[in-house]
C-alpha cells in the first residue's frame, strides 16, 4: 500500500493544525439527553478514539462536530473556530472530514464521482462553466482528477474508480466512504466505525491505513469503534462515553484499567440474579434517540 | 358586521370540509409516508358515485355505498401499489399517486363529461338563519359531521390500539415493526380512513352553495393541500387547523372581492395557495410539522 | 502510483463506460447510429410532410421543458409542480415584448422588440421567477417542495387570467412569429428552396427547434459529468452527506431551481411559436403534470431519457388524433367513447404507474436491459435509490 503524496510528510504543528477542544456539550431530544456535558480534547496529529456501549452517544458526537446537529449547550473549538451552530458545509470549509457509518455515498454515481465530490470545497467550477464546458472547468476537473486517483490507489481502490458505488462489497464502500473524507484533504478527519462489517485481514489493512494517514499527512483523526482491538492497537488517546455522559478519558491502557470503564461494558458482576437487567449496556437498554422535537397528536 | 360573520360562518364550514380532506391527507403521510396527490380524484370519485347511486337506491345507501367504495378504492391502491414500494423514495410514491391521479381525473371526467350532476342532498339548497347570520344547511351539516368525525378520529387516534399503533410507527418504523406492528396494516387502514374522509368531504363540497359534480370540483378539493401543508404534513392537528384557516381566508377573501380587486377578479380561489407560500416562508416545515433534527 | 498518463475519466452519468475491446466497437456502433441520426434529421424536412415536422418542433419544445425538469426532479431529487408555471413566464414575456398592440376581444399592449430579445428574455425572466421562488425552494424538504409547488401553478393561473393587457385574459393573445435578423421562421419569407422544396414555416422552425434542443440537450450533459452535477446527485441520494463534503445545500437548490426555470422559459417560447397563441388554460397544472410524466417514462434522472420522453408524450396524443379512425378504442370528436386526448392521458398514467412499480429507469432503463446482453458488468439504474441517513438511525 502506497501513501499519498510524500511518505513522511510535516507533522501536525508544522502543517498548523489545530487541537479540537469539546467542552460540555450537550445535545437534547425532548427531555432525554443524548449528550450530557461531554468534554474532551483531540491533540494534534493523533488517532483520537471514542468508544462507549451502544446508545452511549457516539454518533451523536461525531453529528454535532460535522455540524449536523446543533448542540444544546456547550461548544467546540478548532483553533480559532467556533464550531457550534455553523452550517456543516462551512465546517467542511474548515477542514474537518466525515467517513459515514451507514454508507452515504451516492450509490447511482461511480466511485471516482463520489470521491470528486469531496473536492468540491476545493474547487469552483459553476454550472455556466460547467455547462459550457470551459476549459478551465474542465482543467481544474482533470488536476484534481489526478489527485483523486492517487487517494483511491492508497485505499486500494484504483480498479474500482469507474464502477457504480452500489454495486461493490460492503468492505469496499466502507473504503470509499474513507478514501472521499480524504479528497477533501482535511486537518482533521472523524472516522465512524470505519471496520464495521470487516473480516480480520480487512481491519488490520485499513487500521494500518489510519496510521499512515496520521504519519503522512500529520493529520488528527477521531475514530468511533467496537472494535477494541483495533482501536487499543491504533489510538493515542481514548474517550469513553456511556448514556451520553463521558466516564473515561486517557491512554488506551488507563481506559481498559478503569473500573468505570468495565462497569459499563460488562456489568460489575456481583449482581447477576436472575432476570435483573443490572448495568449490561451492550444490550436492550440502549437508549433509543427519538426523531421528533416535538409530541405529535 | 353581519357580513363579516356571515363569511366567517362560512369560511369555518368550508374549513371544516378542507380540514377533513386534509385529515386524510395527513394520517395517509403518517402512516405510509405517502403523499397522496390523487386525494382529489378520490374525493371527486365518492362524490360522482354518490350522484350517480343515488337515483337508483336513494340517498342514504348512496352515501353508505360511494364512501364504502371510495375506501376500497383507497386499499386497493395501498394493497397493489403501495405495499410493494415500501422503502422507495418518497418522490417516487408521489409521482404514483400522480399517476393513479391522472387516470382517475380522466377517466371521471370523460364519465361526466359538461354536465353537472346534482347528488340530490335531501336538504337541498335550504338557508338556515343563526341569530341573522346566514348558512346553507348542507355547509351546517357539513360543519357537525366533521366536527363529530374529527373528534371520533382523534379519540382513536390518541386510545385505539391502531391509533398507538400508527404514532408509533410513523415516529420509528422499525422499531415498531420489531415490536411486532403490522406495518401493512397500519398502512392500509391509514388510507381506508383518507379516502372514506376524501368521499365524505366530496358529498358536502358538491352541494349547496356548489351546483355540483363537475371536472372543476378535483380542483377545489386540491385546495386542501395547502391546508395540510400549512399545518405540517405529518401533523393531525396541524391538518384540522391548516383547514380552518385556509376555508376562512378563502372565504374572506372571496367576500370582499370587491375591495380586493386590484388583487384580480377571483382571488379568493388563489388564496389558499398565497396563505400556503406565506407560512412556509418562515416556517419551512409548517405551522406543527416536526422540524427536521438535522441541518444541512 | 497509477500507470497510465491520462487522468480518470470520471464517467458520464448516462452513458455506460466499460474498457473492454467488445465496448469499444460498441461506441463505434453507437456513434455510428448517433450520425445517421442527425443526417435524417438534418434531410427530414425534404421528405416528410408538414404534419409531424410540427409535431417535431412540438417535440423540441417539450425536449427542452423536459430535459429542465429533469434536472430538478431526476437528478437533484426535488419534486416540482410548477413547470407550467415557468413556461408561462417564458411565453408571455416574448409575447408581451415581441408582439404588437391589439388584440380582438382584449386590448393588449406589447412592445413590438425583436423576437430573438423576446425570447432571451423570456428565458431570463423565467429564471428570474425561479430565483424570486428560490427562498422557498430551498428549504423545504423535497416533498413539501411538490405541494408548495402546486401553488405556484394556481397563482401563475389567476394572474394569466387577470392581467389582461399583457396576457390578453381568458382568451389569450397570438403569439408574434419568431425571425431572426430578416429570416422569418413563421413565414415563407424571404422564400427559400431547398433541391426544390419550398422550405417555409414548419421546415425552418423544424431546425429553430432541433438547434436550441441539441444545445440544451448538451448543456445538461455538461452539467451532469462535472461538479455541481455530482453535487445535485449527492443531493438526491444524501443532503447530509452533501453538506458535510462541503456543498451548500441551500443553494444548489436554488441554483438548480433557477436552472430549470429558465430551461422552462425557453420552452415556453417554442410553445408559444408552436401554438401560434397562448391562452392562460395551456398552463394549467396539467402541462406540469405532463412534464413528469416524460420525465418519469424516460427515466429519472437520464437526460437522454427525458428527452425521449418528450418526444412520447408529445408525439403521442397528436399522432392518436390524426390516426383516430384507424385506432379501435379511440372515437372521433362528438361521439361517446374515449377521445383522443383522454385515450393518451389515460395511457400515460397507466405508463407512469407502471414505470414506478417495474422499471423506475423508464424507457432508458428498458432499454439497457438489451444493451447488458453481452456485457459482463451487471446493471445499473439511473433512478434515485434510497440510502439510510446517516445521522439518524444508529445506536451508537
Amino acid at each position: 500500500m502506497t501513501a499519498p503524496a510524500t511518505d513522511r510528510g510535516p507533522n501536525a504543528a508544522e502543517r498548523g493544525i489545530p487541537a479540537l477542544e469539546v467542552r460540555g456539550v450537550t445535545v437534547r431530544f425532548g427531555a432525554l439527553a443524548a449528550l450530557a456535558d461531554v468534554s474532551f480534547t483531540v491533540a494534534p496529529g493523533t488517532v483520537h478514539a471514542i468508544i462507549g456501549p451502544n446508545g452511549a452517544g457516539k454518533s451523536t458526537m461525531f453529528n454535532v462536530l460535522s455540524g449536523v446537529y446543533k448542540a444544546s449547550e456547550g461548544t467546540v473549538r478548532f483553533g480559532e473556530h467556533e464550531l457550534t451552530g455553523m452550517r456543516p458545509h462551512k465546517i467542511a470549509n474548515l477542514g474537518i472530514a466525515r467517513a459515514f457509518q451507514n454508507i452515504a455515498l451516492s450509490g447511482t454515481q461511480s466511485v471516482a464521482e463520489n470521491l470528486m465530490l469531496g473536492r468540491h470545497h476545493l474547487t469552483k467550477a459553476g454550472f455556466l462553466a460547467a455547462g459550457l464546458r470551459l476549459p478551465k472547468a474542465t482543467r481544474e476537473g482533470l488536476r484534481h482528477g489526478e489527485r483523486v486517483r492517487e487517494i483511491a490507489e492508497f485505499l486500494e481502490l484504483g480498479e474500482k474508480l469507474e464502477l457504480p458505488v452500489g454495486i461493490l462489497s460492503y468492505g469496499d464502500q466502507k473504503r470509499v466512504e474513507v478514501a472521499r473524507a480524504l479528497c477533501t484533504e482535511p486537518d482533521l478527519l472523524l472516522l465512524d466505525e470505519p471496520v464495521a462489517g470487516m473480516n480480520a485481514e480487512e481491519t488490520r489493512r485499513m487500521a494500518e491505513a489510519v496510521l499512515e494517514i496520521r504519519d503522512a499527512l500529520g493529520i488528527s483523526i477521531v475514530l468511533v469503534e467496537h472494535d477494541m482491538g483495533m482501536v487499543m492497537g491504533i489510538a493515542d488517546r481514548v474517550t469513553v462515553l456511556d448514556f451520553g455522559r463521558l466516564i473515561a478519558d486517557g491512554t488506551p491502557a488507563e481506559v481498559q484499567r478503569d473500573p468505570e470503564v468495565i462497569r459499563a461494558y460488562l456489568g460489575s458482576g456481583d449482581e447477576q440474579l436472575p432476570g435483573a437487567s443490572a448495568n449490561t449496556a451492550s444490550d436492550a437498554s440502549s437508549t433509543r434517540i427519538p426523531t421528533t422535537t416535538e409530541d405529535q397528536a | 358586521m353581519n357580513t363579516f360573520l356571515t363569511l366567517l360562518l362560512n369560511g369555518l364550514s368550508l374549513g371544516a370540509i378542507y380540514a377533513l380532506i386534509a385529515l386524510g391527507f395527513s394520517v395517509i403521510f403518517k402512516a405510509s409516508e405517502v403523499v397522496s396527490f390523487m386525494h382529489g380524484s378520490l374525493l371527486l370519485f365518492g362524490a360522482f358515485t354518490i350522484a350517480k347511486l343515488n337515483a337508483s337506491i336513494g340517498f342514504i345507501p348512496a352515501v353508505i355505498v360511494g364512501v364504502l367504495a371510495t375506501a376500497g378504492v383507497g386499499l386497493l391502491v395501498e394493497r397493489l401499489c403501495i405495499d410493494r414500494l415500501r422503502g422507495a423514495p418518497v418522490i417516487s410514491l408521489a409521482i404514483l399517486t400522480i399517476g393513479i391521479d391522472i387516470m382517475m381525473l380522466t377517466e371521471l371526467t370523460r364519465r361526466i363529461g359538461s354536465d353537472i350532476l346534482n347528488v340530490g342532498h335531501p336538504w337541498g339548497g335550504d338557508f338556515v338563519s343563526i341569530g341573522g347570520i346566514g348558512i346553507t344547511t348542507n355547509r351546517l351539516y357539513a360543519m357537525i359531521t366533521a366536527a363529530v368525525l374529527i373528534a371520533l378520529f382523534f379519540t382513536a387516534f390518541k386510545f385505539s390500539s391502531w391509533g398507538v399503533a400508527m404514532r408509533a410507527s410513523a415516529e420509528d418504523g422499525e422499531t415498531a415493526a420489531l415490536m411486532g406492528i403490522k406495518r401493512g396494516r397500519v398502512s392500509a387502514l391509514a388510507w381506508v380512513i383518507g379516502a372514506g374522509l376524501a368521499a365524505i368531504a366530496g358529498l358536502f363540497l358538491v352541494g349547496s352553495p356548489t351546483p355540483g359534480v363537475a371536472p372543476v370540483v378535483h380542483s377545489v378539493a386540491l385546495r386542501a393541500f395547502p391546508a395540510a401543508i400549512l399545518g405540517g404534513l405529518d401533523s393531525t392537528g396541524g391538518a384540522l387547523v391548516g383547514g380552518m384557516i385556509i376555508g376562512i381566508a378563502e372565504a374572506m377573501a372571496a367576500g370582499y372581492q370587491d375591495q380586493l380587486l386590484f388583487l384580480g377578479r377571483g382571488f379568493g380561489d388563489v388564496v389558499p395557495y398565497v396563505v400556503m407560500i406565506l407560512v412556509l416562508l418562515v416556517r419551512p416545515s409548517g405551522l406543527f410539522g416536526t422540524k427536521e433534527l438535522t441541518r444541512v | 502510483m497509477s500507470d497510465t498518463t491520462t487522468a480518470p475519466s470520471l464517467g458520464d452519468t448516462d452513458a455506460p463506460v466499460s474498457t473492454s475491446s467488445r465496448a469499444k466497437g460498441l461506441l463505434t456502433v453507437r456513434n455510428g447510429l448517433l450520425l445517421l441520426a442527425v443526417v435524417l434529421l438534418l434531410i427530414a424536412p425534404i421528405f416528410v410532410e408538414e404534419f409531424w415536422l410540427r409535431t417535431g418542433f412540438a417535440a423540441c419544445g417539450a425536449i427542452i421543458g423536459a430535459i429542465g425538469l429533469n434536472l430538478l426532479v431526476g437528478t437533484t431529487g426535488q419534486l416540482s409542480l410548477a413547470h407550467a408555471f415557468f413556461l408561462a413566464v417564458g411565453a408571455i414575456t416574448y409575447v408581451y415584448l415581441s408582439g404588437e398592440e391589439g388584440g380582438t376581444a382584449e386590448t393588449v399592449n406589447g412592445l413590438g422588440l425583436p423576437p430573438l430579445v423576446g425570447m432571451v428574455a423570456g428565458v431570463l425572466l423565467a429564471g428570474l421567477a425561479g430565483l424570486l421562488f428560490s427562498p422557498v425552494a430551498a428549504r423545504l424538504r423535497g416533498i413539501y417542495l411538490g405541494v408548495a409547488s402546486l401553488g405556484l401553478v394556481f397563482i401563475g393561473q389567476h394572474v394569466l387570467n387577470t392581467w389582461t393587457s399583457v396576457t390578453g385574459g381568458f382568451n389569450g393573445r397570438t403569439a408574434p412569429r419568431f425571425e431572426l435578423f430578416g429570416f422569418s421562421f413563421g413565414s415563407d419569407n424571404p422564400s427559400l428552396f431547398v433541391l426544390g422544396v419550398p422550405f417555409n414555416a414548419p421546415e425552418r422552425l423544424w431546425y429553430l427547434g432541433i438547434v436550441l434542443a441539441v444545445l440544451s440537450y448538451v448543456f445538461a450533459k455538461n452539467l451532469l459529468r462535472s461538479r455541481p452535477g455530482r453535487a445535485l446527485q449527492t443531493l438526491r441520494d444524501s443532503e447530509v452527506a452533501a453538506a458535510v463534503m462541503g456543498v451548500d445545500v441551500q443553494r444548489y437548490k436554488a441554483r438548480v431551481f433557477l436552472v430549470s426555470s429558465m430551461y422552462a422559459g425557453l420552452a415556453g417560447v417554442l410553445y408559444a411559436l408552436s401554438i401560434g397563441s397562448v391562452a392562460p388554460e395551456s398552463f394549467a397544472l396539467d402541462l406540469s403534470v405532463l412534464y413528469l410524466a416524460m420525465i418519469v417514462l424516460g427515466g429519472l434522472g437520464s437526460v437522454g431519457g427525458a428527452a425521449l420522453g418528450a418526444i412520447f408524450v408529445t408525439a403521442l396524443p397528436l399522432v392518436f388524433q390524426q390516426y383516430a379512425g384507424a385506432l379501435p378504442l379511440v372515437s372521433q370528436p362528438g361521439q361517446g367513447g374515449v377521445s383522443a386526448g383522454q385515450a393518451a392521458r389515460l395511457l400515460f398514467g397507466l405508463a407512469i404507474v407502471l414505470v414506478i412499480l417495474f422499471e423506475p429507469a423508464g424507457l432508458v432503463g428498458f432499454a439497457n436491459r438489451f444493451k447488458r446482453k453481452g456485457r459482463k458488468r451487471p446493471a445499473r439504474t439511473t433512478g434515485p435509490t434510497p440510502s439510510p441517513t446517516p445521522a439518524q438511525g444508529s445506536t451508537t
